[in-house]
């Protein structure tokens, strides 16, 4: 049987998937993280296995998100790690782009100079320079000097070395040969070379890149390495894939070489799982919106595929990070974000949470500060009986006591007060999506948003409703989206390297050749992994921006070796790539190729059938009835609801709201003018009933 | 104006307030995201030295964009003014599909290489905005190659092009004849006027996406919140200088100037601050600041001295990483009164030249901070280091210039329990540096050092960040001129901490054709091979060395920062090398003898 096991590690639960293509099938399971990682991963397989009646050992493949890199960074907890770079050039990780990140402040910390993750006695210079934009070699690698410096980190018992060579993008041999001289001196150490990672140009970016892959990787390949010793000692020999920043996966050996790939892992599985949910609603134009106790991540997904992050935009912990990854955008709200009136009398919600302990007041652990949850809970969208299936009751007294605080400093009444935290809370989500649709070009009206994680579900409609999003699809089981995601994976690998070519002296041989060193490289490395020859494909594109300009656009090119006409429809694109994004484009002015990019994608087996609960029926599913408080017009209206329970919906069963809808691991909420309808596919799709 | 501290009475609804608060952000948001995107030459989309900003139809900023730089966003609503002014004068009105462009100095803007357009905001038919953006741009027709370093600029005429309230745009119709001539007169004109269209596109997505914003809410709510945002950052800023023991705080700084000019009025200039707080507002009297000069030191009053104040008193007095989120807008500047007498650099009187302001108007900024340091000593910054910037350029085969302008960086002297920022732009400036793998793939030029310096920050209980040595050497025969500061005068220490390090300036170290240079350099012809190098400031310490924990002394020595002998005469810490270690005991007692001396 060949059963596949999504595991997605977050900080509080892990969540566990199994899928049986055998019967189309799916078991769910939630654990709590405590103590190691791995052994919680592992006991919650084992559970959840038991729970399905199949042993460990039938499981095929296991499929994980783990959260192990990022925490690595964002604690500061990583290696002891070492900088070789060009002589002249210690301080580049430093320095940085020279811009405070803050403009207004004194007191600021900037983190590449508070948190390092090479502490200047680590980082050492060596004798060698590459010439640009040739590449050319001006000063060769000084190996007796290159090798003192080996020897000095050895003595320093540095755990993980990074080489960053001024130029490197444009040639990689200095970095190479210092690579080999490391790992004669320094056998123990993972070895990061900056143009092996990504070769692209910008040093600061590129460099901290290899950097940050030299902070977590030791970690990483301890907790893999274990991972992997784990399973095995419990006769779980089947393949052990992760989930990677650029939405695809890779194995164990891919990611210890290139752990800095893994850092979006957990949100990234998210984006999938929306994904898989919309597209089985039929909608291939999704915004995903992953809402939880504190954060929520938006992704946006068109018929091209998910949205990948431009080359320069993308941040981890504040350092920047240059490798594919998907465009994910994580805001600070959640159902724990806090409510308040500042000192000077602004109505703020967000970003602070009050997380899981105390938590909002109405989890009675203490908490005494207003929460969107709090608000949820006054205007009667979350019961309080039923909050997580029933496993946690909810003070409804304390929602109330803290809500009518918040109320009177803003000088309105309780259910006012609870509404206007939803609704500013709303206000600022819907302008991160606005920000990754309306100003990139994309029209937020021609997409469907797929809500999910605890909080989604509740506040997908009055933010698709700000957007004028016609749609909303809620997936089967909400809580655990990222989990089923990672069973709609395949292996994944890119390329990329910078070139700078202008089209009017494009060198055709060059590119072509580049195209087809990469593409045999990845292949060779799926081939490695096992996949057939003809699960293969692969695809390129060239990041392209005008001369001058200093910020690239992607146009996808063919397999086929690029020609003239080949060249010229490139551009073409390129031209009306860059009108939809800025609304302007200058044709005729020379355009430069910035960076050749491959990847090839592994097909793996994967959930492709899906069965959801057995539902019953509507009169079977309604729960009761009371009334809520919505913002109608402009104005707030108390109008009926009626309660539903999520699982006995059948499928065509169409729920006017106002509504709301329960089930395990979420609420659903169906504002008035909304009506919410189960699919064939397990999903809740909830649609505008009347435009206005 | 009545007190608004206590009273919080609005016009709008918190929520409306909220919502729109969040909006009129995330437009200039957008406007700076299309803006770097779009833009051609490195000054703008990688050194982000622009500003993005909506304005009510009063001309009050509502809102700016986070990404740009404080020196380009913050003068923007005296570009309008300006506008106004001029159209008062000479005649003149706005009307729909007009793009009004503006760089004049004595009309509100910054200096002239910063160039405004303006979009007005038209709503049935009445004005009820305007969406601006700012940027630096590479040359603007001055007298030689580049808009920095143009330092022997006599008058405001030699400084470049003056555009005063200019239409490029009229009722929609492109000003075909306005552009030819800013084509003909500026060096490197593709990438300048690609930049402009850049500009009027993403000032265009400004005002549009305001139109969509009144279109939602309603043109009444929207002023009304606007108001309403105004009076809230007002009340910020109210609130926290209410808090300061009322009282008159003065301060000197001095501008290093032009050392090589023999005449003593040009070099060594005096900025003089008086910082009166009373109540909830705060007067800044630059009186005894020396005269002006016929020289560009001079600071337009509008558009770099009330910025460099404006600046530096939201930066200590709300600092971001301490406070709240405040809305930058025009409702800061309300408690804040500037007075200057003319005819000094800091009120300069037409046609004194002014294009290399962006020095003394730093010295401004850190001499306003000095002032409050006795009253916020947990705010401020020991002395900072100023920065340089300098216009490469030269000419291609094809006799087209190439200009490439590099802004190097300064440092923060230490702080109340951190030490100094390393090499960073400092105060009002706060640009990104250029990659040098741009650079060298675009320029012919190469650069081949770009480090922290070493042993040279102030000792202090919180010592001062480290300056930085950067060498660019030509591959190709060109040019270049330079503005800076900071090689005269050591950033000072504060509470007991010591002085900084000067900066330098020179071309061809350490060879035997090495010509120290003074940080004001007009253009000068270069050969290939010849090498500038700058040298930044380092930061003043904060407190007495000797208080210093000995195991960040340690971390120091071990990081190359400071030396062990260093460690020993500046913080009485001696440092056991071989161990890598503190020696406790000897510390104790070097650290006991020095405090007896």
């Amino acid at each position: 049987m060949d059963l596949i096991v999504g595991a997605d590690v977050g900080g509080t639960f892990t969540d566990l998937v199994l899928y049986d293509p055998g019967s189309g099938s799916v078991g769910v399971h939630k654990t709590p993280a405590a103590g190691n990682p791995a052994e919680t991963l592992v006991r919650g397989l084992t559970e959840l296995c038991a729970r399905a009646g199949v042993p460990a050992g039938d499981v095929d493949s296991l499929l994980h998100g783990t959260t192990i890199a990022t925490n690595a960074i964002l604690e500061h907890d990583g290696a002891v790690a070492a900088f070789v770079t060009t002589r002249g050039f210690r301080d580049v990780l430093h320095i940085g782009r020279h811009q405070r990140p803050q403009h207004y402040s004194v007191m600021q910390d900037i983190p590449w100079q508070a948190r390092p993750l090479a502490l200047r006695r680590h980082r050492k210079t060596v004798t060698e320079r590459i010439g640009a934009p040739a590449g050319e070699v001006i000063t060769p690698l000084d190996e007796e000097e290159m090798r003192g410096v080996a020897r000095e980190l050895r003595d320093e018992g540095v755990e993980s070395v990074a080489v960053g060579f001024v130029n490197s993008y444009l040639n990689p041999a200095h970095e190479v040969r210092a690579r080999e001289i490391l790992a004669e001196e320094l056998p123990e150490a993972l070895i990061t070379c900056s143009s092996e990672l990504f070769p692209q140009f910008r040093e600061f970016e590129r460099f901290t890149t290899a950097a940050i892959n030299a902070f977590v990787g030791p970690k990483v390949a301890r907790y893999l390495v274990g991972l992997e010793e784990e399973l095995t000692a419990r006769d779980m020999r089947g393949r052990l894939h992760l989930m990677m920043s650029n939405g695809g996966t890779a194995t164990v050996t891919a990611a210890c070489e290139k752990p800095a790939t893994l850092l979006m892992s957990g949100p990234a599985a998210g984006v999938l799982g929306g994904r898989w949910s919309g597209n089985r609603a039929g909608r291939s134009r999704l915004i995903t919106f992953d809402m939880g106790g504190t954060s929520a991540d938006i992704g946006i997904i068109t018929e091209h595929g998910i949205v990948e992050a431009p080359a320069r935009d993308t941040w981890v912990a504040g350092y920047p990070l240059l490798v594919p990854m998907l465009d994910l955008h994580t805001i600070g709200a959640g159902g724990g974000s806090v409510a308040y009136v500042d000192k000077g009398g602004a109505f703020r919600v967000g970003p602070r949470s009050a997380g899981a302990r105390p938590g909002p007041a109405c989890y009675g652990l203490g908490g005494d500060e207003p929460t969107v949850t709090d608000a949820h809970v006054v205007l009667g969208r979350i019961d309080p009986e039923r909050f997580l299936g029933g496993e946690m009751v909810l003070r409804r007294e304390r929602a109330e006591e803290v809500v009518d605080a918040l109320g009177g400093r803003l000088g309105l009444g309780r259910e006012e007060a609870a509404e206007g935290v939803i609704t500013v809370a709303n206000s600022n989500m819907a302008g991160a999506i606005r920000e990754r649709t309306v100003q990139r070009g994309l029209d937020s009206r021609d997409f469907a948003l797929v809500a999910f994680g605890g909080a989604g579900p509740l506040h997908a409609a009055e933010v698709a409703e700000i957007l004028g999003v016609p749609e909303v699809v809620v997936p089967p089981y909400p809580g655990i989206t990222s989990a089923m995601g990672l069973l709609t994976t395949d292996l994944r690998y890119d390329a990329m390297r910078t070139v700078f070519m202008l089209d009017s002296a494009f060198d055709f041989d060059r590119v072509g050749a580049d195209f087809v060193t990469q593409t045999a490289e990845l292949r060779e490395r799926l081939r490695e992994d096992g996949v057939a020859e003809e699960d293969i494909t692969v695809s390129r594109a060239l990041d392209c921006r005008y001369v001058g300009q200093g910020y690239e656009l992607r146009v996808a090119v063919g397999d086929e070796k690029l020609d003239e006409a080949g060249l010229r429809e490139v551009v073409e694109e390129f031209h009306r790539a860059h009108e939809r994004e800025y609304g302007h484009c200058f044709r005729g002015d020379p355009v430069e190729i910035v960076n050749l990019r491959t990847t090839a994608v592994g097909r793996t087996p994967k959930m492709d059938d899906f069965r959801g609960p057995e539902p019953t029926s509507v009169a079977d599913a309604r729960l009761g009835e009371g009334t809520g408080l919505f913002r109608i017009d402009g104005r707030l209206e108390e109008v009926p609801v009626r309660f539903f329970d999520r699982l006995r919906l059948p499928a065509g069963a169409a729920i006017p709201g106002a509504a709301v809808i329960f089930q395990q691991d979420t609420t659903v909420l169906v504002p008035p003018s909304w009506t919410a309808e189960p699919d064939e596919a397990a999903n809740l799709v909830l649609k505008r009933s009347s435009d206005r | 104006m009545t007190s608004a501290t206590n009273s919080a009475a609005t016009r709008v609804d918190p929520i409306t307030a909220a919502v729109v608060a969040g909006t009129l952000e995330s437009i200039a948001d957008e406007m700076a995201h299309k803006l770097t995107r779009m833009s051609y030459s490195s000054i703008i989309r990688e050194s982000e030295d622009f500003g993005c900003a909506l304005l009510d139809g009063q001309g009050r900023q509502l809102a700016e964009s986070t990404l740009s730089t404080p020196l380009q966003s913050g003068p923007i609503p005296g570009y309008v003014r300006g506008v106004l002014r001029r159209f008062e004068e000479l005649g003149g009105a706005i009307e729909p599909g007009d793009v009004i462009m503006h760089n004049h100095s004595y009309y509100g803007a910054s200096h002239g290489p910063d160039v405004g357009l303006i979009v007005p905001v038209f709503f049935a038919g009445e004005l009820v905005g305007y969406s601006v953006t700012t940027a630096h741009h590479l040359d603007i027709g001055a007298l030689s190659p580049g808009s920095c370093g143009i330092v022997d600029a006599p008058d405001a005429y030699s400084e470049g092009l003056q555009i005063n309230a200019i239409k490029v745009y009229e009722g929609g119709r492109r000003n075909e004849w306005v552009w030819r001539m800013l084509t003909d007169n500026i060096r490197a004109s593709g990438l300048v006027v690609g930049d402009m269209e850049a500009q009027i596109a993403a000032a265009r997505i400004g005002a549009s996406r305001f139109l969509e914003l009144i279109e939602r809410f309603g043109l009444a709510t929207v002023q009304d919140a606007s108001e309403d945002l105004l009076d809230y950052s007002e009340r910020m800023l109210r609130r926290r200088i209410a808090e300061l023991p009322d009282g008159t705080y003065e301060a000197e700084g001095f501008v290093d100037g032009f050392l090589d000019n023999p005449d003593p009025r040009y070099s060594k200039l005096r900025v003089a601050a008086a910082v009166t707080v009373r109540g909830e507002e705060i007067h800044v009297d630059l009186s005894g600041t020396d005269p002006q000069v016929d020289l560009p030191i001079n600071m337009p009053f509008v558009g770099t001295v009330d910025i460099a104040v404006y600046v530096v008193l939201r930066s200590i007095l709300l600092d971001s990483a301490v406070n709240e989120h405040v809305p930058a807008n025009s409702g800061l500047y309300r408690p804040i009164h500037i007075s200057a007498p003319p005819g000094t650099l800091a009120n300069p009187t037409y046609p004194a030249p002014v294009i290399a302001r962006f020095c003394p108007g730093n010295v401004l900024a850190a001499t306003i901070m000095r002032a409050l340091a006795s009253v916020m000593p947990e705010q401020v910054s020991a002395g900072t280091g100023n920065l340089k910037v300098v216009a490469y350029s030269g000419l291609r085969d094809d006799g087209s210039y190439w200009v490439y302008m590099d802004i190097t960086e300064g440092s923060y002297g230490g702080r109340h329990r951190k030490d100094g920022l390393d090499a960073v732009d400092t105060l009002y400036a706060n640009t990104r540096n250029n990659p040098i793998e741009d650079i060298e793939s675009h320029y012919p030029l190469r650069v081949e050092r770009y480090e922290l310096r070493e042993n040279a920050a102030g000792a202090g209980r919180w010592r001062g960040g480290q300056g930085s040595i950067r060498d660019i050497r030509f591959l190709a025969d060109g040019g270049f001129s330079m503005e800076g500061d900071g090689n005269v005068f050591a950033p000072p220490g504060l509470f007991d901490g010591l002085a900084g390090s000067t900066g330098d300036s020179r071309l061809n170290p350490d060879t035997d054709r090495d010509v120290p240079l003074p940080p004001m350099s007009p253009y000068r012809k270069a050969a290939a091979g010849d090498v500038l190098r700058t040298v930044s400031p380092c930061g003043g310490g904060y407190g007495d060395p000797l208080e210093r924990d000995p195991a960040a002394v340690l971390a120091d020595v071990l990081d190359g920062l400071v030396d062990a002998e260093s460690a020993r005469t500046g913080y009485g810490v001696v440092i056991d090398t071989d161990a890598r270690r503190v020696d406790e005991r000897a510390t104790k007692e070097l650290r006991a003898q020095r405090a007896t001396a």
